[in-house]
């Protein structure tokens, strides 16, 4: 009983805020934005994998883009980088439109895929000789880069095998260190840390720091809220495509207190996962209560 | 589970290993393909034109044993001895059933080699089936993607002994003869098919094996798997080429014998007892020639080799179940390689430019994957057995050399078209990693550019080297030397049009295959295109003078400049 009546307390004080901190945030808007979107909209035949979203993404800041699986993140990601067409809204990158600047706009940005699909035939030497080449970067800045992160990363040892032998978290280490090694003003991390162990998580998660210490941005894509109160300086909230909630980890948790409630909570609430989420818990018990091992 | 299900159920193994290679050629472009696919939902097949192509290659065969056939009584009739028509009979079907899986190999082996990588496999086998299913599934799977070759070649003993007795042995032999033929071609059919298709299985791991294990970077090891390629090449021109004589020869053959009765007698005997492929051609032979007309021992030979044959076929098949069952699981086993630990000193960077990074990026795919060396090699084997080899082997009449050249042009445009299609496929590899990456377009398609430098005009080089014997030749070659500029041309137009026909996208073009509608009648489209080139070109040539074809040429050749800076503007970075 006790815990229905604070969830509509939550909600109604949420329906509020929500509305109150996208448009707060509209206004804000102001020279120093990295990545400008509004009203970006992306539909898969009937599936809206994006719906009409706008927000900002800083200079200096890590921009999370959080939300269940399926809420239209990569999506996002990928409109961003100019990998798909939006059906409507404008985007801007450095002040730019990815349709038309592409090069300009990629020149800049490193990206971190969701899928670390990269050549397999290819060795890491071969492969990152090919970026360095691409990108037409200075050889020795390069070299030193490759040297730093192939180190911290752990990652030495594989230098010279081929790609298909590597484990999944070595793959996506490969995909980190490529996107880094041109120094991105902005970086774009679709779920980065999938597949990475305990030290390199944290290792790559340092490197975004560092990152934004110097000036640089990241937009960082994640459906942990753990992750993301962790790394991100400011977090969208992201569901079936709409934007919810967009703020700093104390707006958000200030806003959930204020709610009675913690962040958690409110992520739930707000991805509407939180009613699914107990009767699918209830539901669980009873099948496994129902199944009990012998 | 049922074998008809499992057919059923292949099939969606099948379609799932041809969709991931689709996907891979979609290239840095997979989101926007994804989304086109979703939309666009007629199967593509892009599978059936190499289908239907080896299927007829693998049905040209058909005249060998036709004309050993055709040729046996008259030889019989004017005097040969029978040993030496056994002999030429049996070798000559021998070689028939050689060649069988050779071409089938040749020409599908990108099939094998694609689904020898296992990954469509994974998901089956996280699914409750038996280990005897899983390795079932996994043979329908092969045999879909080489089920029309196989179908094919299937047919054609049967067809062509059932032809060959319409038309003349009929007449010749008994019809309790000719029912063992028929039937023997059946049984013989079946149980090569099965054969073929274990051989192609452990043949594609043994070269998925080299390509695929081995760590990158070794000298060494590169050495090994181009030298397996290289071999490849080598055992499939050889191939082609003796099909092309044995075709041709097969009359004078038996019209020469060369060897006496006693010699001819014991080598018979000798290869009647080899399993494959000796064994069923002397059967095939001595039905024909009748079994009481050949030394005894042939027959005793023949029987036993066939029966060795039923039991080695046993065996490979049970071995490529085997061989199945290690990819369905897909354990990639790695060579024992002495480690070697890399320092920090080790990692050097070099830069080159972006045309060359493409160029070395193609290349190291290239020697890697099958597919990929099949569109460099396939320019070479293909005019030389379409137009070279017939060159050498038969006799030119008045009109013949140039009439050969028109086919050599032919075989240029098959050949130049697959070199674009080959390319742009390359250009691929799915791989999300260039998707982030500044990519200029341009610098891509210089990096095509050598390619139809390359073995095209290699191959057309060579057909002068045949046709110098030839008296029309000193008047060709003037036009043939004339004629050379055409044939980049023509090929690095084919390119652009296939740039402007499938990667067209708001205000660029792209070589990757996006705009996938009505892809199969671009594809014809696209060729019609090259061909009309080339025989554009030929007839300017021929009918308005060589040294304005010339000029076309060089007209061509400037406006192909002047559409590459259109299609692909230099871009500020
Ligand atoms: N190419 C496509 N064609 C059709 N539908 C698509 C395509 N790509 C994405 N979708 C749909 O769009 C919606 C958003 O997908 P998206 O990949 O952006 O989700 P996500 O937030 O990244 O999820 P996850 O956390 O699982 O990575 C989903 O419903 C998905 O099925
Ligand atoms: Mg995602």
């Amino acid at each position: 009983m006790k815990e229905e009546m604070n969830d509509e307390i939550i909600t109604e004080k949420l329906e509020h805020i929500e509305t109150d901190f996208i448009e707060s945030n509209i206004e804000e808007g102001n020279g120093k934005n990295v990545v400008k979107v509004r009203n970006l909209t992306k539909s898969f035949g009937p599936v809206m994998a994006v719906n009409n979203v706008s927000f900002e993404v800083r200079k200096g800041e890590i921009f999370g883009l959080l939300g269940p699986n399926g809420a239209g993140k990569t999506t996002c990601v990928k409109l961003l980088l100019g990998l798909l067409e939006p059906d409507h809204g404008e985007i801007e990158v450095f002040g730019l439109d990815p349709g038309k600047d592409e090069i300009t706009i990629k020149n800049n940005i490193g990206y971190v895929s969701e899928e670390p699909l990269i050549y397999k035939s290819m060795t890491p030497r071969q492969l990152f000789d090919f970026i360095i080449s691409i990108r037409n970067l200075d050889e020795a800045e390069a070299q030193d880069k490759l040297r730093y992160y192939f180190d911290s990363l752990e990652a030495l040892q594989y230098y010279d095998k081929l790609i298909a032998t590597l484990s999944r978290g070595n793959k996506q280490k490969m995909q980190v260190i490529a996107s880094l090694i041109h120094d991105p003003d902005l970086l774009i991390m679709d779920e980065p840390l999938t597949g990475l162990d305990a030290k390199s998580a944290k290792v790559v998660k340092e490197i975004t720091e560092l990152h934004t210490d110097r000036g640089g941005s990241v937009i960082f894509s994640t459906h942990i809220l753990e992750v993301a109160e962790e790394v991100c300086d400011r977090i969208a909230i992201i569901n079936h495509g709409k934007l919810v909630a967009i703020g700093t980890i104390e707006e958000l948790s200030k806003m959930a207190n204020k709610a009675g409630a913690d962040l958690e909570d409110i992520f739930l609430r707000l991805t509407e996962q939180d009613e699914s989420v107990n009767k699918i818990i209830n539901d669980l018990r009873k099948m496994m209560k129902n199944n009990n091992k012998k | 589970m049922q074998n008809i299900e499992l057919y059923k159920l292949s099939k969606k193994v099948y379609r799932e290993g041809v969709f991931h290679s689709q996907l891979q050629s979609a290239g840095s472009n997979q989101a926007r393909f994804l989304e086109r696919v979703e939309k666009d939902k007629i199967a593509r097949m892009p599978d059936m034109i190499l289908k239907f192509m080896s299927a007829i290659y693998i049905g040209i065969l058909f005249i060998i044993p036709l004309r050993s056939f055709g040729e046996i009584y008259g030889s019989l009739l004017s005097g040969t001895s029978i040993e030496w028509v056994t002999l030429v009979g049996g070798g000559s079907i021998g070689a028939f059933l050689l060649f069988q899986p050779i071409i089938l190999l040749v020409f599908s082996i990108t099939f094998v080699w694609g689904l020898m990588s296992g990954g469509p496999y994974e998901w089956v086998n996280t699914l409750p089936f038996a280990r005897k299913d899983v390795e079932k599934l996994g043979l329908f799977t092969f045999f879909r993607s080489m089920n029309v070759q196989l179908i094919v070649m299937a047919l054609v003993l049967p067809i062509g002994s059932i032809v060959s007795i319409y038309f003349f042995l009929g007449e010749q032999i008994s019809i309790v003869n000719c029912t063992i033929l028929v039937i023997f071609s059946i049984i013989q059919s079946f149980v090569s098919i099965v054969f073929y298709l274990s051989i192609a299985v452990i043949l594609g791991r043994k070269l998925a094996g080299v390509m695929e294990e081995h760590e990158g970077g070794s000298k060494k090891n590169n050495i090994i798997r181009i030298g397996t390629m290289v071999l490849y090449l080598i055992v499939s021109m050889l191939a082609m080429y003796t099909i092309q004589i044995a075709m041709d020869k097969i009359p004078l053959l038996y019209a020469s014998e060369s060897l006496s009765p006693q010699t001819a007698n014991i080598i018979n005997i000798v290869l009647s007892f080899v399993a494959y492929p000796f064994s069923s051609s002397y059967i095939l032979t001595g039905t024909v020639i009748g079994f009481f007309e050949i030394p005894p021992l042939v027959v005793i030979g023949s029987v036993t080799g066939f029966i060795l044959f039923v039991i080695l076929t046993i065996f490979v098949f049970s071995k490529a179940l085997r061989t199945l069952r290690s990819i369905t699981s897909t354990d990639i086993k790695l060579r024992d390689v002495e480690e070697r630990k890399i320092e920090l000193d080790d990692i050097v960077a070099k830069k080159v430019t972006p045309v060359k990074a493409f160029f070395k990026r193609d290349l190291s795919i290239i020697t890697r994957e099958m597919q990929g060396i099949m569109y460099l090699i396939m320019p070479i084997m293909i005019p030389i057995y379409g137009a070279i080899v017939p060159l050498d082997f038969q006799s030119i009449g008045s009109y013949g050399l140039s009439a050969n050249f028109l086919v050599l042009v032919f075989y240029i445009i098959m050949t130049s078209y697959m070199l674009i299609v080959g390319l742009t496929n390359i250009e691929a590899g799915g791989e999300t990693i260039t998707a982030s990456m500044p990519i200029v377009v341009r610098d891509q398609v210089k990096a095509k550019i050598p390619y139809f430098f390359g073995t095209i005009l290699l191959a057309y080089l060579s057909w002068f080297l045949f046709a110098i014997k030839y008296p029309e030749f000193w008047i060709l070659l003037r036009f043939g030397l004339l004629y050379l500029l055409a044939i980049p041309i023509i090929g690095i137009a084919g390119l652009f049009f296939k740039a402007a026909t499938f990667g067209k996208l708001k205000n660029k073009f792209v070589l990757e295959e996006i705009q996938n509608k009505y892809k199969f009648l671009k594809y014809v489209i696209g060729f019609i295109f090259v061909a009309v080139l080339a025989y554009g070109f030929a007839l300017i040539g021929g009918f308005l003078g060589y040294w304005i074809m010339f000029g076309v040429e060089i007209v061509s050749l400037a406006l192909l400049s002047v559409v590459f800076h259109f299609m692909f503007p230099k871009l500020k970075t």
